[in-house]
C-alpha cells in the first residue's frame, strides 16, 4: 500500500476569553436589561417573573425585543440592540430554544458581554451545547449560561412562571450577585 | 478525522488542490466567507480542498466561490440557518452560459435524478459546510429533519432559453453568469392535468402555496420569500396571458393567502401584531408580490411545478461568477 500527504478541509480557530467576565455584585440599583424575542411565550413569562423579582430586589429593569434580523430591519435591529446594551450594566439575554435562536441569543449575548458588563445567556436545556459551541467559536467560551428545563414553550404559564420562581436564586449565581444569605452568616 | 458525510471522499492531495486554486483564480489564503455556526474562515484553499474531496469539477470553482460569498451575506442570515431546527439547506441557482459549460441541470430531473457536475459541485459546498463552518447534525445543527440536499446540494439552473421572461438573476440585477442562493426547506410538487388557461394554472399554484405550516404563516416571520419552478409548457401557456412576471407575480401572491380565521384563536395575536392581516381579512404567505421568486425550469413533460418554500427571514441574495 503506498501512502501519500492529503490537506486538511477543516479551519482552526484560536482566540478565547476564557473569563466569565465581571460580577454583578450588588443588585441595588443595578440597570438590568432583558433581550427578548418574538418567538418564546415562554421567555416572555420568565423574564416578566424574573424582572418582577429582581425589582424588589433594588435593581432597575428595562426590555429590548430582537426582530427580524435581516434586511433593513436587522440594520435597525443591531442599531437598537447596540443603544440598549449601551443603556445598561447589566444583560439577560434569551432565548435560545432552537437553533437560530441559539444562534441569535449568543450572537447577542457576545455583543453585551464584549462591552465588559455581567452577561448571561439563557437557554434550554436540548440547546446548551450548541450555545456553548457558538460562545466558544465566538471567541468567549467563559459566557455565562443559565438553562431552563426543555420542553418549556408547550407548558402552560403558570407552570413557566413557577420555574422561574425556582431558578431564580440559580440565576442570581450565575451572574455573581453577592448571596445575602451567606453574606449574614459570615458576619 | 470525520471529515466526510459517509460517502467516499477523493484524497485531497497537494497537487489536487493546486489544480482547484487555479482554476478558481484566487490566491490561496484568500477568505472567501467567514462561516457560521462556528465563525470559520473560508480560505480560497480550504474550499478548494473540500471540492476536490466531492468530486466536483475544477472548473466549477469561480461558481463555488461566488456561491459561498453569496451565503456569507447578512441578509442570508447563514448564522441561522446552519444551526437551525429547520430542514433548510441553501439551493444554488445557475444563471448564464456557465450552466452549458458546466452543466449544470435546467431540464427534465434538474432537482435530482439527472447525471452531471451539479452533485459534485453541491456536495463540495455541504463539505465546506461540514468542515469549514463546523455544521454538524446534533451539536452545531439543531436540524429536526435535515433534508436530502444537505449531502450532494441542490444545484440547479433555469432554462433561460424557454423562459417567456427576463432570467431569474437579470430581474435581480445581475446579468450573465450568475448565482443566486435561496434557503430551501425542501421542495414539492404540484400536479395539474386539468388547467387549460395561464390563470388556472396560477390559480392552482397559488392555493398550493398556501398551507397553514409554511413558513410564510409563522406567527414569528414578519418577512419572508417564496420560490415557483414552472415548467417551461406552462410557462409558454401562462405568459400567453401574462406577458409580463410581475403581473404572474401579483397572481401568484394573491392566491397564496388564507384567511386568518382559519387559524385557531392562540396564533391570532402573533400575527396581527406583525400587521399581517389584511382589510379583506387574509394573511399572504409573503408580504409583496416581489416575495414570490418564480424561475423556469423542468421537462418538458409538463404537468407539474415544483414549490419551495423559504426558511426563517432568510433573504435570497444573488451575485455574479467571475469569468
Amino acid at each position: 500500500m503506498s501512502k501519500g500527504i492529503v490537506l486538511d478541509p477543516t479551519s482552526s480557530f484560536s482566540h478565547d476569553i476564557a473569563s466569565s467576565g465581571p460580577d454583578v455584585g450588588d443588585l441595588a440599583g443595578r440597570k438590568i436589561g432583558f433581550r427578548v424575542d418574538m418567538l418564546w411565550r415562554s421567555w416572555d413569562w420568565v423574564s416578566e417573573i424574573w424582572a418582577e423579582m429582581l425589582r424588589a430586589d433594588g435593581a432597575e429593569v428595562s426590555f429590548w425585543r430582537s426582530m427580524g434580523r435581516t434586511a433593513e430591519e436587522g440594520v435597525r435591529m443591531n442599531a437598537e440592540m447596540n443603544a440598549f446594551f449601551d443603556g445598561v450594566d447589566t444583560a439577560i439575554v434569551g432565548l435560545a430554544n432552537c437553533g437560530s435562536c441559539t444562534s441569535w441569543t449568543i450572537h447577542d449575548a457576545l455583543a453585551a458581554a464584549g462591552r465588559d458588563i455581567p452577561t448571561v445567556a439563557i437557554a434550554t436545556a436540548h440547546f446548551e451545547d450548541l450555545a456553548h459551541a457558538l460562545a466558544k467559536r465566538g471567541g468567549r467560551s467563559g459566557l455565562r449560561l443559565q438553562v431552563l428545563p426543555y420542553p418549556l414553550d408547550t407548558l402552560q404559564k403558570e407552570q413557566v412562571h413557577a420555574i422561574a420562581r425556582e431558578q431564580y436564586r440559580s440565576l442570581l449565581r450565575t451572574l455573581g450577585v453577592r448571596d445575602r444569605l451567606a453574606q449574614q452568616s459570615a458576619a | 478525522m470525520g471529515w466526510g458525510d459517509g460517502l467516499p471522499l477523493i484524497p485531497p492531495t497537494e497537487e489536487r488542490v493546486q489544480q482547484y486554486i487555479v482554476a478558481g483564480q484566487r490566491y490561496p489564503d484568500e477568505t472567501i466567507a467567514v462561516l457560521p455556526p462556528l465563525r470559520s474562515e473560508a480560505t480560497a484553499e480550504k474550499i478548494a480542498i473540500n471540492a476536490v474531496m466531492a468530486g466536483a469539477p475544477a472548473a466549477a470553482m469561480p461558481l463555488i466561490y461566488a456561491a459561498i460569498e453569496a451565503m456569507a451575506d447578512p441578509n442570508f442570515d447563514l448564522a441561522g440557518l446552519n444551526a437551525t431546527t429547520g430542514s433548510v439547506v441553501p439551493a444554488v441557482i445557475v444563471n448564464g452560459p456557465i450552466r452549458h459549460r458546466l452543466g449544470i441541470p435546467y431540464g427534465a430531473g434538474l432537482f435530482g435524478g439527472v447525471e452531471g457536475a451539479a452533485p459534485g459541485i453541491g456536495r463540495a459546498i455541504r463539505l465546506a459546510m461540514r468542515n469549514i463552518a463546523g455544521q454538524h447534525v446534533g451539536t452545531t445543527s439543531k436540524s429536526v429533519y435535515g433534508n436530502p440536499g444537505r449531502v450532494a446540494g441542490i444545484v440547479i439552473g433555469e432554462w433561460e432559453e424557454r423562459s417567456p421572461w427576463a432570467p431569474l438573476a437579470a430581474r435581480r440585477g445581475v446579468p450573465g453568469d450568475a448565482v443566486t442562493i435561496y434557503g430551501a426547506m425542501g421542495t414539492a410538487n404540484i400536479c395539474d392535468v386539468v388547467a387549460d388557461s395561464g390563470i388556472g394554472l396560477l390559480e392552482m399554484i397559488g392555493k398550493s402555496l398556501a398551507y397553514p405550516g409554511a413558513n410564510g404563516f409563522l406567527p414569528s416571520t414578519a418577512y419572508s420569500e417564496t420560490l415557483i419552478v414552472i415548467n417551461p409548457v406552462w410557462a409558454e401557456l401562462i405568459a400567453r396571458e401574462y406577458p409580463a412576471i410581475e403581473s404572474v407575480q401579483e397572481i401568484l401572491w394573491d392566491k397564496a393567502a388564507l384567511p386568518i380565521d382559519w387559524f385557531r384563536p392562540e396564533y391570532l395575536k402573533p400575527i396581527e401584531a406583525l400587521g399581517r392581516v389584511r382589510a379583506d381579512g387574509r394573511v399572504h404567505l409573503v408580504p409583496e408580490p416581489k416575495d414570490v421568486l418564480v424561475m423556469v425550469a423542468g421537462g418538458e413533460g409538463g404537468l407539474h411545478a415544483h414549490m419551495v418554500h423559504s426558511w426563517g427571514a432568510c433573504l435570497t441574495v444573488t451575485r455574479p461568477i467571475a469569468a
